[in-house]
């Protein structure tokens, strides 16, 4: 009888700490997964801003620059469907590989043809000493710092869920509740770096 | 750290250990040096305790002095932080990435209103900086951080007067911000209140401060052992400072990468 009663104890105690660590667990799963969330809105907003600032800045150029219709033409596309791309939804891209691939292969597109057009530019002085183009050179140079902390953060976070998720005893919680290891930003050639910009 | 770290191995190879392991330990130590060199060229020094750091020793004590005073009433009054630090060389760092490192290790700006600047100069790249914080970058925009970079300092650099130009430059930047934040007085509690606000400051500064660093010290204190030592800039900038009142200390404002930079 006695013996009975301090088995059952000891088996529910048992089971207690084991749901009690198990919601643990489960609750910093959430948070850090909550945290890739936030970071990965800034970075959504810092490349919303890149898009915003596009138009303006191809009609300043077109307005010196009209025979650089390539480069132009190039840069609008690249806006366009990289534009495309972001309405996916948020915890669609952050789930999905193959979308999250898209997204950035569309930025770093666009962030290639960026870079080819402010290298064409150089060859326009007049629009070098163009105040509008100034102002417009140094939102973009501001805002492609601005990405490129906003990936730096968004990458932190995820590694810091991906290495949680991946760990024993967590990864059986993890996989209990479908969470799912996610994608980071690769270092590219195009995203990473400013357009060079030279005065 | 390096010490430290030589006793930690003597005791694991024991007292007696011959020269060939201690050759290795020094090949793996110039290593490991040589590594965090690489990696931090520039290491960040530690918080200020004025609102400029002349790590460089080209501003003079009277510029230094006013524009502590200046940065000081500023945030007195608008609680905008505004730190200027100098260095002379960014030793091979990328500019962007080093101050955005250094804005968030000195948390300048207000918690929750993230109204930081800092201004930053390296005189030997030529290359100078305006960082915003995520508050202050609706007010001192981008495009007007260069505008101030571009027509207020630059002009004045280039003519070699690096004081005009960063005293130019701080004031551009306060009239910019001026009125955009307010200094919020904390509504005047009952004195138990303060009281229990002044126990709370002592626990954190006896207790979690050092706690916080010793578990620090332990688990990043390797990587900064090449890293050069900032002690003598900071007791200069106080000494000239020549004021008992204020000072800065970073509220835990938080940047995201916006401003501008440029060159001289």
């Amino acid at each position: 009888m006695k013996k009975g009663l301090i088995a059952l104890l000891a088996v529910v105690g048992i089971i207690g700490i084991l749901v009690i660590s198990i919601i643990g667990r489960y609750n910093g799963l959430v948070d850090l997964e909550e945290n890739v969330n936030e970071k990965w809105a800034q970075v959504e907003n810092v490349y919303q801003r890149r898009l915003d600032l596009i138009p303006n800045l191809v009609n300043t150029v077109k307005g010196y620059a009209s025979h650089e219709k390539e480069t132009l033409e190039a840069v609008v596309k690249a806006r366009a469907s990289a534009s495309q791309i972001t309405p996916e939804g948020l915890g669609n891209v952050l789930n999905n590989p193959q979308a999250f691939e898209k997204f950035q292969a569309a930025q770093s597109g666009l962030s290639s043809a960026l870079s080819r057009l402010m290298v064409v530019v150089e060859r326009y002085p007049e629009l070098k000493a163009n105040q509008n183009f100034l102002n417009l050179q140094s939102q973009l140079e501001g805002t492609e710092n601005r990405i490129a902390v906003e990936r730096m953060r968004f990458n932190e976070s995820v590694r810091e869920f991906n290495s949680t998720v991946r760990k024993f005893p967590t990864v059986m919680i993890a996989g209990l509740f479908g969470f799912q290891k996610k994608n980071l930003f690769e270092a590219s050639e195009g995203a990473e770096k400013a357009p060079e910009v030279k005065f | 750290m390096i010490h430290l770290k030589k006793n930690l191995f003597q005791s694991f190879v024991g007292a007696g250990s011959k020269p060939a392991p201690k050759r290795l330990f020094a090949l793996i130590l110039f290593g490991l040096f040589a590594l965090s060199q690489s990696a931090f060229a520039l290491d960040i020094p530690p918080s200020p305790k004025q609102y400029v750091a002349d790590y460089a020793n080209v501003l003079s004590d009277a510029t230094e002095a006013q524009l502590n005073q200046t940065l000081d009433r500023f945030e007195k009054s608008d609680s905008t932080q505004i730190v200027a630090a100098i260095f002379s060389s960014l030793e091979g760092e990328s500019l962007e990435d080093f101050t955005i490192r250094l804005a968030e290790a000195w948390k300048i700006g207000q918690k929750g209103k993230d109204n930081g600047v800092l201004f930053t100069v390296f005189i030997q790249d030529r290359k100078m900086r305006i960082d915003t914080g995520y508050g202050s970058e609706e007010f001192l925009t981008d495009l007007r951080a260069a505008e101030i970079i571009r027509n207020v300092i630059a002009p004045e650099f280039q003519q070699g007067n690096i004081d005009q130009g960063v005293l130019n430059g701080v004031n551009a930047m306060i009239a910019t911000l001026r009125g955009e934040f307010k200094n919020v007085k904390k509504s005047k509690g009952s004195t138990s209140g303060k009281l229990v606000n002044i126990v709370f400051f002592i626990f954190i500064f006896f207790f979690v401060i050092p706690f916080i660093r010793a578990m620090r010290g332990k688990t990043i204190g390797v990587r900064h052992s090449g890293s050069r030592r900032y002690g003598s800039g900071f007791s200069s900038s106080r000494s000239s400072g020549g004021f008992s009142s204020g000072g800065f200390s970073g509220g835990g404002g938080s940047f995201g990468g916006g401003g501008a930079s440029g060159g001289w």
